[in-house]
């Protein structure tokens, strides 16, 4: 197996997790209801476990130690999709982009769990659980508020019309893409797109909330081979802020 | 992360003599015995208030204080550093979320409570007035300010109120957590590079006033605390948990080379106690009134988030649902 | 239609008017834009976010009882289940857990740490039966201050059946302060399928005081400086 195909499959998994669960830690003490904020850190915590779990399996392929690889890279280093990086904006946003990225997660974690590749096998195998809360978490609360209040209705619609551009940019293929799908790493990320509109419209369809017509949409694409909004490089840079007062000592 | 000081003023309901005689001696010597008190059981009014009064300040104080150390949650470093951080903030909003529970059982609704608190009319622990400067105030709270807090809620969890108990003794199970954690950050700070160990020193030096503040002024002894006492509300004075904080941990300060910003502080091996210099008890008061460093931050972002989270909580409100109070 | 959200009204006011906005040590903060100083007095609010309240029983181990942990505010049962799951069963292993709405359960009175509260009711003539008898779970608490834990299962018609069956089947042995009955419809049980959610909960290490063991540093700490001193 080409292990580049493999590190870049991981370092996409990896920052992905990283980036979205720094940004859900934000709400951490700021939530709408006392329960639904520690709901929320959990998962925070979990993405930044499964991260760290993939950069694991990235320095056993010889890259650096986790620490080093997710805190003092760059921005055009990193490998997530755009969709992460944006700002949290206000909890509808945040809950359709949970939505919407954990619905695909998931698929990757059920695929990565059958996959060839066997270190990163048994990482789904273990963590799949993890994430199926999340799902629930999501379509429980998308399935609640979509079918709530207008006020709440015209929220989230408006979250999902402007993330959902971003979310199809999640799925920009890699230039590995033919080799993981033939030796049998996982089905690529096609395939992960057309199993995620299946079932994120499943829930859509019972909330009065409305999928945008995704053939008129273009995808953010750019992500996966560093190439970001302004709003990664400062998300970064706070990130690292006391990493890097001195990244030799430990902390 | 929790300490007491200023919850055992007076109340109008002072007055026992407009109580059922025989439903409170039947209420004393249930304590007496070393039986909880439940919700539903009878209980005197001055209880019921000051019970209320205290579990909220308490929650109050561990939803504010999940404040200080939140202001370095997003710059944690290392992964270590960066999911124990969110997991030791969120457990600060887990503990809010048990402790209203455990003053709802008595009668006071939890939106009353955070009302309350954005309106400025009940108080939290004066300590989380004060900034988080840098990564290493952080974890002087972590150890320091959660250490003062498990002797305090070590204490009140053998009190005798059934619902407060069980959630202080959930509290006290994760508090290990955050002692170890903050505890460990520190040693690291302490004997690590020589910028490391000034920033700790200065965190340290910043935060041991407030620190000696946090269990409140020496108790007045009255008639009202000796009742509160005996039915085991209040379940040990101020300077005894403030003495028993310095035994504890003063040693461990010492062993990492720091030093505590105090001359006076020494243990008097004659009478077994310590002295300190008297902490500046009119700052105290002036700080607890309003008047602190981050008072207005602190209530402007709880009530934001409260703001900013209406909309939720108006989406899923079901109009036919009865709310009805935690059973226990 | 448009939103407009707060957080961009706020800056757009901001740049118009030249307010000065609240610069935090918490990055987090300054991005909520607060106004520097003080807050007008918030508005009176109306009765907008009281949720009902859910108990949670949580299973620490395959084969024991469950055991309540606490109470959630929630909406409904799904979400009183995302929430419990997260504030009660975090930190500890645990395997499944039940939650029931407040409002199902009966309570009876509460008796003294060495009575039997069985011994001590008059069971009422039920208001209301059900045609058929069906399934009740009944929870004990053993002493004031501990928490309440299932027993079993009874068949009945009415709550006051189902106590009298409880106390014939489960009543007899060593004191019981109180006793919980709800009916078996009302526990919303988690599904065997998703005990995969728990799994990895012994796992989560820097969340636990055992993870940090710093004694060595330490050590090594005041060895170098008495050498040096």
């Amino acid at each position: 197996m080409n292990e580049l195909a493999i590190k870049d499959l991981l370092y996409k998994l990896a920052d992905d997790q990283l980036i979205l669960g720094h940004r859900n830690s934000e709400w951490t003490g700021f939530g709408p209801i006392l329960e639904e904020d520690i709901a929320f850190s959990s998962m925070a915590q979990d993405k930044i476990g499964h991260s760290l779990a993939f950069y694991t399996l990235l320095q056993e392929l010889g890259e650096a130690d986790p620490d080093t690889v997710a805190f003092t890279r760059n921005a055009n280093q990193f490998h997530n999709s755009q969709l992460v990086e944006l700002p949290n904006g206000e909890y509808d946003f945040s809950l359709i982009r949970h939505f919407l990225y954990d619905n695909a997660e998931i698929i990757r974690f059920e695929m990565l769990s059958q996959s060839s590749y066997e270190p990163i096998a048994k990482v789904a195998t273990k963590l799949k659980g993890e994430v199926k809360y999340h799902v629930l978490h999501a379509n429980t609360w998308i399935k609640n508020l979509g079918t709530s209040t207008e006020e709440a209705i015209l929220r989230l619609q408006a979250s999902l019309n402007e993330a959902i551009p971003y979310a199809l940019g999640m799925f920009e293929p890699s230039q590995y893409e033919q080799e993981l799908i033939e030796a049998g790493v996982y089905a690529g990320e096609e395939a992960v797109k057309v199993e995620w509109l299946k079932r994120i419209q499943a829930v859509i369809e019972k909330t009065d909330l409305k999928l945008p017509d995704l053939n008129t949409i273009e995808p953010k694409f750019g992500g996966r081979h560093g190439e970001h909004t302004e709003h990664l490089q400062p998300l970064l840079d706070e990130m690292a802020e006391v990493f890097k007062i001195d990244p030799t000592a430990e902390w | 992360m929790y300490g007491g000081g200023n919850v055992f003023e007076a109340t109008k309901f002072d007055n026992l003599q407009t109580e059922d005689p025989a439903k409170l001696a039947e209420f004393e010597a249930r304590i007496a015995r070393g039986e909880k008190i439940e919700p539903n059981d009878w209980m005197p009014e001055l209880y019921r208030k000051q019970l209320i009064r205290m579990i909220e300040q308490h929650a109050h104080s561990e939803i504010i204080g999940a404040l200080p150390e939140g202001t370095w949650i997003t710059r944690a470093p290392g992964f270590r550093r960066k999911m124990a951080q969110m997991a030791k903030v969120q457990d600060e909003v887990g503990h809010a979320q048990l402790l209203y529970s455990a003053a709802e059982t008595l009668g006071k609704t939890r939106e009353q409570m955070l009302t309350d608190l954005i309106n400025g009319k009940s108080k939290y622990s004066n300590v989380f007035n004060y900034p988080a400067f840098t990564w290493a105030d952080s974890n002087i709270i972590s150890w320091l300010i959660d250490a003062g807090a498990i002797v305090n809620q070590m204490a009140n969890a053998k009190g005798s109120y059934g619902p407060y108990s069980r959630a202080l003794e959930r509290i006290c199970a994760e508090e290990a957590f955050h002692l170890k954690y903050g505890h460990d950050a520190v040693v690291h700070m302490a004997t690590g590079t020589p910028k490391q160990r000034e920033m700790i020193q200065a965190a340290l030096n910043r935060w041991w006033p407030p620190i000696m503040t946090f269990f409140g002024p020496s108790d007045k002894m009255s008639t009202h605390t000796e009742t509160l006492m005996r039915w085991k509300v209040k379940m040990a004075s101020n300077d005894e948990c403030r003495q028993q904080f310095l035994d504890m941990y003063v040693p461990k300060i010492w062993e990492l080379g720091l030093t505590v910003p105090d001359p006076k502080l020494k243990k008097n091996m004659e009478t077994g106690q310590w002295e300190y210099t008297e902490p500046d008890w009119d700052e105290f008061k002036r700080v607890i009134n309003g008047d602190g460093p981050c008072n207005a931050e602190r209530l402007a972002v709880r009530r934001t988030a409260e703001e900013r989270g209406a909309w939720v909580r108006r989406a899923l409100l079901n109009p036919k649902a009865k709310y009805v109070k935690p059973l226990a | 239609m448009k939103v407009i959200y707060l957080q961009q009204l706020l800056t757009q006011l901001k740049l118009l008017t030249n307010i000065t906005m609240l610069k935090s040590l918490d990055p987090r903060v300054t991005r909520l834009n607060l106004p520097e100083g003080e807050m007008p007095p918030a508005e009176p609010k109306q009765e907008l976010d009281q949720f009902e309240t859910y108990e949670a029983f949580h299973q620490k181990k395959e084969g024991t009882a469950h055991t309540y942990v606490g109470p959630v505010h929630a909406p409904n049962e799904d979400v009183a289940f995302l929430f419990a799951k997260e504030q009660y069963s975090r930190r500890f292993p645990c395997v499944g857990l039940w939650i029931v709405r407040t409002e199902n359960i009966m309570v009876t009175p509460y008796a003294g740490d060495q009575e039997n509260v069985y011994d001590l009711m008059r069971l009422e003539e039920p208001a209301e039966r059900s045609e058929q008898p069906e399934p009740y779970e009944i929870f004990h608490l053993k002493k004031r201050g501990k928490a309440h834990t299932h027993t079993g299962r009874v068949m009945a018609t009415s709550y006051q059946e189902a106590l009298h069956e409880a106390r014939t089947q489960f009543g007899e042995k060593g004191p019981i302060v109180n006793v919980w009955v709800v009916k078996s419809k009302h526990v919303l049980q988690s599904a065997e399928e998703d005990k995969d959610m728990w799994t990895t909960i012994p796992e989560k290490k820097y969340r636990e005081a055992i993870a940090y063991k710093v004694m060595d540093k330490i050590t090594k700490y005041k060895e170098e400086n008495k050498t040096t001193a």
